[in-house]
């Protein structure tokens, strides 16, 4: 193996093949897109679920500039694909360059357009899944890193964001290693499966260097059924149905961005930190509870998603008509996760749950369940006070999580010269 | 070994029609961007503007072509619709920046037409244009890895005599010693997989797709000794397939004198080969009991240098990121080669640390996305 190595070692940009994409295709862009982000605690006008558009996959491009990752407050896609890495880029150069990549692959997927044309000189630049032009089907991406990501690789470790940890182990998980944590999470989202797909197949092929997956889990949104209502999970429940208002901008600076300054590094102000859960469900386990077992168990009626003290399904339950748990047991699941005291009220997070299922386990029941993701400005105050509150709740023989992580959603692309992660690794 | 074969013409072109179809109802192209080539002529005078441009290309001549749009200058290729059916349409997007251009049309059985030559004005950057490789261009090549495969194939008898001969002597730990070197030269031969036809799979064909598996009789070669001298059978089990390793190994190097490497097999195989060894080697589906499946994907690499070796003066002129490849190759070499323990074995893909496992995995997936340019570039391509 004494051959010569050629000219010297280049590695800028290495991970770059091929250039972005030209233009923006269709002309389906318009106004609308403003609409895609409808309110993500109230069902959508008839109007806002542009239902043929969503047939065909034209799904408005969602703007991929801004102060905040676009995926963070609108609600769940119909498709969605999360991903965990391990980030194998040699040094702070070449971690620069994968989140410069990135950004650039993430840009063009979101805008869409034609894919370049490369001649004779190498393969297709794209893979052509979505046809010759890349259709934007409301794509985004979030992308988060871990606490691993600060260790002694790039230098990172005084930009750590207070309070990232790796996942904290709950009484009541089952947790697998080899499915927890990573360097750096992206979760796309869009309106079909083929258009997520499309998009983690452009961004491997341009990274392949620069990380590796360290966990995958592919997830769905139901429609609501009935119209109108909200997406149910696997229990048969509507899931999701009092998220905080993502259109009050006052109460996403409260609850979901991190803002200068309180003992965070400079660099996180305007990013979000994201919580994955992935959660099996024992469907079969729960198909042989009584409806009234199940109910109290949630809290809410499962036909209607009325709460089980009201008669209607955004209709705010009144725990202090009700201290003894007559009407909502105290130990239901949706009084625990929001007691909706004002002692509470700085725990909720932004609740975007999608519903995965792949295959069959060890027994031949069904594995499947819950990629449960949410947004929040502190794990500790939010989500794990949230989690600790359903410690032991009666729903936990039921589901078992077994997987997911901790994560740091970054600040947004501000815009064509900004990428991931700029502040951090400056 | 699962290497590809170019698909035959008809498909081509019957894909080249599909293509065809979809980007007349869907391409916003202007009716000024046909090209219609006939017997004799290949297109009128054309404009366009520059920037991102698609030519509908229509073959209106009595027999099937390939359309190129080259710079006159020096028949420098910018894009190119090959397998055009006679009376089919199919696209070709260019990125046009100033300069000089022309259709040049390759119906068959007709020498090279070259259409009216068109210039765009301005100072506006488009795609560049890459110099076809030729077969006249491969021939040296060609020749120069047939000698390189004739050295590894006299080395390779010498060392499956040796340790077909440890078999029949009993001396199994001799032959466990001997199975590896002998192997990794086998391996090291990989452009040349396809010219050896049936040998290959004589000489290192896997157990899967054999009804019987590892215990199948038609699992001859390489890796079945390794099963056996890996799993504990004896010397007179394993004497019969050590000496007919040893036998194919003496028949392929009679022969090969006689072989003709296909010219589109040597820049096919410049990703091809580390293509296994991603797929086989290091998920450690080939591992028969050695664990030494890092030493066969370092004798691939070795063997990919050598195919960029002897092509390396058409790709210089030709392919602007070919440091990238190299680098990646050192990289992947230098990550591969520290799993070798200072006695000489090898750590199984197995009982790798999950971050080498991935550090390997991914120099491996990234130098394959900077190899796979290579067999584009050096298709042989007709000119005249």
């Amino acid at each position: 193996m004494s051959e010569p190595s050629g000219p010297p070692k280049t590695p800028r940009r290495s991970f770059l093949r091929g250039a972005v994409g030209a233009g923006i295709a269709g002309s389906a862009v318009g106004g609308a897109a403003a609409g895609y982000a409808y309110r993500a605690s109230r069902p959508p006008a008839a109007s806002e679920v542009m239902a043929g558009d969503l047939q065909t996959g034209l799904l408005p491009a969602v703007p991929f500039h801004g102060q905040h990752q676009a995926g963070i407050l609108p609600p769940p896609q119909q498709q969605t694909v999360v991903v965990s890495f391990n980030v194998t880029a040699e040094g702070r150069a070449e971690l620069t360059d994968l989140f410069r990549t990135l950004t650039d692959r993430a840009r063009f997927l979101a805008t869409g357009g034609t894919p370049p044309p490369v001649g004779i000189g190498a393969p297709p630049s794209d893979s052509g899944v979505l046809g010759p032009a890349v259709v934007p089907d409301g794509l985004t991406l979030t992308a988060g890193v871990g606490a691993s990501l600060f260790d002694d690789r790039y230098g990172l470790a005084s930009g750590l964001p207070a309070g990232l940890t790796a996942m904290r182990t709950f009484p009541n998980d089952n947790l697998d290693p080899a499915q927890c944590d990573g360097d750096l999470v992206l979760q796309l989202s869009a309106g079909h499966a083929d258009t997520v797909l499309h998009g983690l197949r452009d961004i491997a092929r341009n990274t392949r260097g620069g990380m590796q997956v360290l966990w995958r889990i592919d997830g769905f949104t139901s429609p609501a059924r009935p119209a109108g209502t909200v997406p149910r999970n696997m229990l048969g429940f509507m899931d999701g149905i009092s998220n905080p208002d993502t259109s009050d901008v006052a109460v996403m600076n409260d609850l979901v961005w991190v803002q200068p300054g309180g003992g965070q590094p400079s660099w996180t102000a305007g990013g979000s930190y994201l919580v994955v859960r992935l959660i099996r469900m024992f469907v079969e386990f729960w198909d042989r509870v009584d409806i009234e077992e199940q109910e109290n168990m949630i809290g809410r009626r499962r036909a209607t998603g009325y709460p089980l003290d009201a008669n209607s399904l955004y209709a705010v339950p009144d725990y202090a008509l009700d201290p003894n748990g007559d009407a909502i047991p105290l130990t239901a699941h949706m009084r625990l996760a929001n007691p909706r005291t004002p002692q509470t009220g700085s725990s909720r997070i932004l609740r975007r749950a999608y519903t995965y299922d792949r295959g069959v386990d060890a027994v031949g029941d069904l594995d499947m369940g819950l990629v449960f993701t949410c947004f929040q400005q502190d794990i500790k105050r939010q989500f794990e006070a949230v989690q600790t509150r359903l410690i032991g709740e009666p729903l936990v023989d039921y589901i078992s999580p077994f997987g997911g992580g901790y994560f740091f959603a970054l600040p947004g692309v501000t815009g064509p010269g900004d990428f991931y992660g700029r502040a951090m690794l400056s | 070994m699962a290497f590809r074969t170019f698909l035959p013409l008809a498909l081509v072109a019957a894909g080249a029609l599909a293509a065809g179809i979809v980007a007349g109802c869907g391409s916003s192209t202007s009716s000024g961007n046909v090209i219609s080539i006939s017997t004799g002529s290949c297109g009128a005078q054309w404009q366009a503007s520059p920037g991102m441009q698609t030519f509908e290309i229509y073959n209106g001549a009595a027999a099937g072509a390939e359309v190129d749009l080259i710079d006159p200058a020096n028949g420098a290729i910018y894009a190119e619709v090959s397998g055009l059916g006679q009376g089919t349409t199919a696209p070709m997007q260019v990125d046009l920046g100033s300069g000089r251009y022309a259709f040049k049309c390759l119906i068959e059985d007709t020498g090279a037409i070259t259409g009216p030559v068109v210039t765009i004005g301005g100072h506006v950057h488009g795609a560049a244009a890459i110099l076809p490789v030729t077969a006249d261009d491969l021939l040296q090549p060609a020749r120069e890895y047939h000698a390189y495969v004739t050295a590894g194939l006299q080395v390779l008898v010498r060392q499956t005599g040796a340790l077909a001969a440890d078999v029949q002597a009993g001396n199994l730990a001799a032959a466990r010693a001997a199975w590896l070197p002998a192997h990794l030269t086998y391996e090291r031969l990989g452009a040349a997989y396809g010219t050896f036809g049936n040998y290959d799979t004589e000489i290192d064909g896997r157990a899967d797709g054999l009804p019987g598996g590892v215990n199948d009789p038609g699992f001859t070669g390489f890796y079945r000794v390794e099963y056996g001298l890996w799993h504990g059978q004896s010397a007179s089990e394993l004497a019969g397939p050590a000496s007919q390793l040893y036998q194919n190994v003496v028949a392929l190097n009679a022969a090969f004198p006689g072989m003709e490497i296909d010219l589109l097999d040597i820049g096919l195989r410049t990703h091809e080969i580390l293509e296994n060894a991603l797929e086989f080697q290091l998920t450690g589906q080939d591992d028969y009991g050695s664990g030494t499946t890092l030493a066969t994907t370092a004798a691939n690499i070795a063997g990919t240098r050598e195919l960029l070796q002897i092509l390396h003066s058409l790709l210089a002129v030709r392919y602007p990121a070919l440091p990238s490849v190299y680098f990646w190759l050192d990289r992947l070499q230098s990550l591969v080669d520290a799993q070798q323990q200072p006695d000489g074995t090898w750590t199984p893909v197995s009982a790798l640390s999950t971050t080498a496992q991935e550090q390997i995995d991914a120099a491996c997936g990234q130098a394959l996305q900077e190899l796979a340019p290579i067999a584009v570039i050096t298709e042989p391509r007709r000119t005249t």
